[in-house]
């Protein structure tokens, strides 16, 4: 079953005949809760949150020269602190148009599939945490 | 304004050309480092690229080791010295390494910046701003 939010507009539509100011302003509030409690900025969809911060780590980070500045920006802190769910996004992207996402990456698996033999070599780094991603599920 | 310009305010002045496409495959202190093969950063996780038996650290001494190690060794200043092949290494106000940039034989010293493109500026300086912070340290060798 898909839920809706409720229809503002309409429902303002209505108020304000015979009622007291003090009773339309009650009603706003609740209109206001009720609408807030459908569409809120915090339950923003984790993809849309996720094209948001990576959008703004990209332009924000496109000159700096280490992967501790990139990492230490607060979009990419907000990404790691997304936590798992982050995880099949970051893969993706990293599928798609390849950046240093393998900092996020170790710091929410917790994990490191990078060898020492490929340390540093981006496209070796990359198809290992790929291939990591299938393995683990996260990547079709 | 042009990007970079914006980014590094004595970049216009010092002039300057781009003189590669981006790409995230190295970074300035492997371009200092004549390596466009790998990105070369002293991380935690041990992900990047660093010298063996250099500590991994992002202190100017890890950074200076690692230039050590290619034969580098400390000198004054960035002057033009015939025979010699110079780098600087950046840091900001903390201490912490930021960027390495490499002189040419011209005099003019060339800067990956990021993930993004290569540089040739005419003064070391040109990329000196909010981002990379000030040279905090030159070193040179024996020209290859």
């Amino acid at each position: 079953m898909s839920v809706v939010a409720p229809d503002r507009s309409s429902r303002q539509a209505f108020s304000g005949f015979g009622v007291s100011a003090e009773s339309n302003q009650i009603e706003k509030l609740e209109q206001d809760i009720v609408f807030h409690y459908w569409a809120p900025v915090s339950r923003v969809s984790p993809v849309k949150r996720f094209a948001e911060l990576s959008a703004t780590w990209r332009s924000e980070t496109a000159l700096f020269s280490s992967a501790l500045q990139m990492a230490t920006h607060p979009a990419y802190q907000e990404i790691i602190g997304m936590g798992k769910e982050a995880l099949p996004l970051i893969l993706r992207e990293l599928e798609v148009q390849p950046a240093h996402w393998f900092w996020a990456l170790r710091s929410i698996s917790g994990e490191n599939p990078i060898a020492p033999a490929i340390r540093g070599k981006f496209s070796d780094m990359t198809k290992a945490w790929l291939d990591w991603g299938r393995q683990r599920g996260y990547l079709e | 304004m042009n990007p970079l310009e914006a980014a590094f305010p004595n970049l216009a002045q010092a002039g300057y050309a781009i003189t590669s496409p981006a790409t995230p495959d190295y970074n300035c202190i492997a371009w200092a480092a004549r390596d466009a093969s790998a990105w070369w950063e002293p991380d935690p996780y041990g992900q990047y690229f660093w010298p063996a038996k250099v500590q991994r650290a992002y202190t100017l001494g890890s950074y200076e080791q690692a230039y050590v190690t290619l034969g580098y060794g400390r000198c004054p200043d960035g002057s033009l010295e015939a025979g010699f092949e110079k780098v600087a290494i950046f840091a900001d106000t903390k201490g912490i390494p930021t960027h390495a940039a490499r002189q040419l034989p011209s005099g003019k010293w060339t800067s990956k910046l990021g993930p993004n493109v290569d540089i040739e500026h005419g003064e070391v300086q040109g990329v000196e701003g909010p981002d990379y912070g000030s040279v905090a340290i030159f070193m040179r060798r024996p020209a290859p």
